[in-house]
């Protein structure tokens, strides 16, 4: 698992992390059943309070991304992928009117847009 | 243009501790900061610039004068603020003040009073009253209202809240902004001066570590965040005070622009994540000897 805390995002820190780990289980870094850092490991490492940590495992608990057993840790819950699935796509969609919104700024059409993407794919 | 200040090979030896081979440039409309840890010599490096002690070899020349020859002119043009207060103790803030006035030739007795009002520093009080912050106001006060060429200023937020350090800033940029002034501060970085400071001097133990324009050194300075394994050997080894953790690691990077072209690749795949350092980070690193 990869997580960083950007100081200069707008988002909340404890939005960042359940973002990230969020995405994590969405793209199959994380698999089901799987142990999360304990909430002083994460703290530790990400330079941030416990308090913070356990809002972002809280969130995640209440999403069903999660569970906690108390006294054995954090646990990746066996989630329906495909409702993640559907979230990221909703980011996705904002992401592109965005880039679309600004592409007719400078006369470049959704056309092009898919071009350049199909460009991509194929590298 | 010429230099407001240039200073060459400053050497000052004491029993304890060194000032060896600083020098420092600054032109007109800049503001300079010279940064380092506590008893870096920042101290003795401005009380030389300022004329307040003798270096033992190496030269200052202000507005293109030496302390030797002209320092009755020389002090009449720059604004020094000390860290530590020569006022008198026990007399309120505007008998100093009129002492002041009386060394300086173009003393504005009415800026004078402004920025006491705006500092809310009663006039009648006893200097040795006024809390840790108002002495730093009271001392700047001073330093501004002789309407000095350069500003020479030690410590200059030291104690002040978040407004008057913003009132600081402000006054700092608006002193230089015409283009004939200029300003030297030193300070612990954490004081929030290397946000108007243009060109940084670091210094450790008396002896320069690293002299910049800021906006250049932050460019190349970076945190790069990164999944394990998504970084080369090659890479890894440039990269100074890493840190690991078993959720990615971290570390600085002093030639972003170099390493650009190869990190693109983990970049757009979400496994490297860049974050701008603060003046701060590079001279932690700089002083612990990286």
């Amino acid at each position: 698992m990869f997580i960083t805390l950007s100081p200069s995002s707008p988002e909340p820190m404890y939005k960042q992390i359940t973002n990230q780990i969020r995405d994590a289980i969405a793209s199959g870094d994380l698999a089901a059943n799987e142990r999360l850092p304990s909430v002083r490991e994460l703290a530790e490492a990400l330079k941030a309070s416990a308090i913070t940590i356990k809002r972002a495992y809280l969130d995640l608990e209440n999403e069903g991304c999660i569970i906690t057993r108390p006294g054995l840790g954090a646990f990746v819950s066996k989630i329906d992928r495909g409702r993640l699935r559907e979230r990221k796509l909703e980011e996705f969609r904002l992401e592109l009117t965005r880039i679309v919104k600004t592409g007719a700024k400078f006369s470049i059409s959704a056309d092009d847009l898919v071009r350049i993407i199909r460009g991509i794919k194929e590298e | 243009m010429e230099p407001i200040l240039e200073a060459h090979d400053l050497n000052k030896r004491y029993p304890e501790f060194s000032l060896t081979n600083v020098s420092l440039e600054t032109l007109p409309g800049t503001i300079t900061g010279i940064f380092g840890p506590n008893g870096a010599g920042k101290t003795t490096l401005v009380k030389l610039l300022a004329g307040q002690i003798p270096a033992d070899s190496g030269t200052v020349r202000l507005f293109g004068l030496d302390y030797q020859d002209n320092e009755k002119e020389i002090k009449d043009r720059i604004g020094y603020a000390p860290q530590e207060h020569p006022y008198y103790p026990d007399q309120p803030v505007a008998y100093t003040a009129r002492y002041a006035a009386r060394f300086y030739s173009r003393w504005d007795g009415g800026l004078f009073h402004r920025l006491l009002e705006r500092f809310r520093i009663n006039p009648e009080k006893k200097f040795r009253f006024l809390s840790a912050g108002q002495k730093t106001l009271f001392s700047l006060a001073l330093a501004l209202s002789h309407q000095p060429d350069l500003l020479l200023l030690d410590e200059p937020a030291a104690g002040l809240d978040d407004a008057h350090r913003r009132f600081l800033f402000d006054t700092l940029r608006g002193f230089v902004a015409n283009g004939e002034k200029a300003a030297v501060v030193c300070s612990h970085v954490s004081e929030g001066l290397d946000e108007v400071a243009e060109r940084v001097l670091f210094i450790d133990n008396g002896a320069p570590l690293l002299a910049a324009e800021k906006e250049e050194l932050l460019a190349r300075w970076k945190w790069l965040h990164f999944r394990d394994n998504a970084l080369d050997a090659s890479l890894l080894a440039q990269l100074k005070s890493i840190s690991r953790h078993p959720f990615g690691s971290a570390g600085l990077c002093d030639d972003f622009p170099a390493l650009r072209e190869q990190l693109a690749g983990p970049m757009a795949a979400g496994d490297v994540k860049v974050e701008n350092a603060r003046l701060a980070d590079v001279l932690i690193h700089l002083s612990q000897g990286g």
